[in-house]
């Protein structure tokens, strides 16, 4: 199988320590993929690794039938991925407005920006009552609101979702699966990262469970859902 | 008349320090400015006989206020956009302005050993040549310098661009003919003034008013109208983050070195018609107020920048009025006043209202 995303024995590394140890797993296009595993198990280093921002000393990307490893992170936003990367990073001097801009930075067409806006404001109506506000000063949760809406807005292939219900309150934890649910409905392949493992393995297709920067079990959620690699991943 | 003469000096030609070769510059300067009792520099006679200052000084103080306010803030906003997006201090920055307002010299001397003496055409070519040139100079110093010092501290940044600063004044001297005397800079700006009483209002001083205005309103229609803007703002805000949206981070550095350097040429520019001369010091001075006025703005904010930039000429102007026995004091006067600043509010007057969340 041939894989939208495939990550081959990946090898990433802050300064000197490895922190992924030859990490394989493919993103199947269409999916919903789920990344579990303990904290500082490597998740979002091996996003970053995806986005070119922390480089993979060894090892590859391939993304859309095309090598993206050595490629600068504009060129592989280019290629079709966006992030809603973990701690939501808002703009926080930007306006709401401004923030969704900034996420169709690649785009050219001015209609499809303004569709996709008007999209994001039917999906988060409190986005669209704030469209003037600074990011920088909405909640927490509206915050999140943000960056998911802007990680929308160039209508990737795949979308990359580090953690993006950390800090809400449960209702807006189900909101937000039912929001990624919705996205890749319309045909968006996602590659999630959560720590709460039952709604995650609830709307996936396929999962990976990392530890120590090594995939140490894969499969669909009802396989994954009874392993022990899971649940000593979170529950110690 | 010498007193008054001082003070006119001391108010019209605030440039250079008296002592250095730029201050040798400034005496010849004010030398000049007495003999040809040019338009706006109010009559001696006027101030003699009345004690307490006139409209018509007081308009040509506030007039002069604002020529120098607009040159320190377009100085200002180059740093300020620097720091922005890399968080670095160009120190050179001044002396870009000092390669701009020489390089819109030699574009006349060009111009006019071709001939070609029409106002402003000449005008439009060396502004043109100057801004264009160090919008590359600037682009230059970011790709081969800047950026590849990225992962050392930023104070290599600040020592190595302070070092290439050196470097170009330096050749500004060394290879400009004649470049360690101050050079006759033409006046191609129209001469003429109305007389409002006392005060004579030159239409070259508003003109290039007007062009700093427009200039300063440009950028802001860039930064917040356009996209190029917004990414600019993006990366100034959270690089990293800028980059997974797609924006390519090394462009938008480039870019702005070249606005911000660009805006240096044009600050030079308006220094050489403002004073009819320019030397290789310029740009040092100019340097060095509009790296304190990004700072009093609260190094990072464009309006704090432009803020500063009027506020330091405020500050030197009042100490001429202050100071009349001594208004060669008026830069200590300004200097101390900004370090009274600094000492009570340390991250400059501007303060950041938004305090990030988790
Ligand atoms: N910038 C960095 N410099 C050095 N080490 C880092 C850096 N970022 C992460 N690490 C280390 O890499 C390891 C993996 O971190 P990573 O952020 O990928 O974990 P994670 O799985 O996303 O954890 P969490 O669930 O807490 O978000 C950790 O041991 C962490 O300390
Ligand atoms: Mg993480």
């Amino acid at each position: 199988m041939a894989g939208l995303l495939r990550i081959e024995s990946v090898f990433t590394a802050y300064d000197r320590a490895d922190v992924l140890h030859g990490v394989s797993l493919t993103v199947e296009p269409g999916s919903i993929t789920c990344l579990l595993g303990a904290n500082g198990s490597g998740k979002t280093t091996l996003v970053r690794s995806i986005l070119g921002l922390t480089p993979p000393r060894a090892g590859r990307i391939i993304f859309d039938g095309r090598e993206i490893t050595a490629l600068p992170t504009h060129k592989i936003i280019a290629a079709g991925i966006a992030c809603i990367p973990e701690g939501r990073k808002v703009f926080p001097k930007l306006t709401v407005e401004e923030n969704l801009r900034v996420g169709a930075y690649g785009e050219r067409s001015k209609a499809a920006v303004a569709a996709r806006m008007d999209e994001i404001m039917r999906i988060f109506p409190r986005l669209a009552e704030r469209r003037a506000q600074l990011a920088g000063t909405m909640s927490g949760g509206e915050q999140a609101m943000v960056s998911i809406g802007r990680g929308l807005m160039c209508a990737p292939k795949l979308l990359l979702i580090d953690e993006p219900s950390l800090g809400l309150s449960p209702l807006l934890v189900k909101e937000n699966f039912n929001i990624i649910r919705h996205i890749n409905a319309r045909g968006i392949t996602i590659l999630l990262v959560e720590q709460n493992v039952h709604q995650t393995l609830a709307i996936s297709h396929q999962g990976y469970v990392l530890s120590k920067g090594k995939v140490v079990a894969a499969g669909s959620p009802d396989e994954l859902k009874d392993r022990a690699e899971v649940r000593e991943a979170y529950f110690g | 008349m010498a007193t008054s003469g001082d003070r006119l000096g001391g108010a019209g030609l605030a440039l250079v320090k008296p002592g250095t070769c730029a201050g040798r510059a400034q005496l010849a300067m004010r030398h000049r400015v007495r003999e040809k009792g040019r338009g706006s520099r109010p009559e001696a006679g006027s101030v003699a006989t009345a004690n307490t200052m006139d409209i018509g000084l007081f308009a040509q103080y506030v007039m002069n206020g604002l020529m120098l306010g607009m040159m320190y803030a377009l100085v200002a906003v180059g740093f300020t956009l620097f720091f922005g997006v890399l968080d670095v201090i160009k120190f050179s920055h001044g002396d870009v302005l000092t390669v701009g307002a020489f390089t819109a010299l030699a574009t006349f001397v060009g111009l006019s050993r071709l001939g070609l003496e029409s106002q402003w055409f000449d005008l439009a070519v060396m502004l043109g040549a100057a801004t264009l040139a160090m919008a590359l100079l600037g682009m230059l110093i970011a790709r081969v310098l800047v950026l590849p010092l990225r992962g050392a501290p930023p104070l290599n940044t600040l020592l190595i661009t302070l070092m290439l600063g050196t470097v170009l004044r330096e050749s500004v001297r060394l290879f400009y003919p004649q470049g360690a005397n101050p050079k006759p800079f033409p006046a191609l700006l129209p001469r003429g003034s109305v007389n409002l009483g006392d005060f004579h209002l030159r239409f070259d001083n508003v003109m290039m008013l007007a062009a700093g205005v427009a200039a300063i309103a440009a950028l802001q229609y860039l930064l917040h109208r356009t996209k190029l803007g917004l990414a600019i703002r993006a990366v100034a805000q959270d690089e990293e983050t800028a980059r997974t949206m797609g924006i390519n981070f090394t462009a938008i550095v480039l870019v702005t070195f070249a606005i911000g350097s660009a805006l240096a040429a044009f600050a030079g520019v308006m220094n050489g018609l403002y004073y009819n001369e320019i030397n290789f010091g310029i740009g040092l001075y100019l340097g060095v107020i509009g790296f304190s006025a990004a700072i009093i703005g609260g190094l990072g904010s464009i309006y704090g920048a432009i803020l500063g930039g009027f506020l330091f000429a405020a500050l030197q102007t009042v100490g001429t009025v202050l100071l009349p026995f001594a208004s060669a004091y008026k830069d200590v006067f300004a200097f101390a006043v900004v370090i009274a600043l600094m000492a009570w509010r340390p991250t400059g007057l501007i303060r950041e209202k938004i305090s990030e969340r988790v």
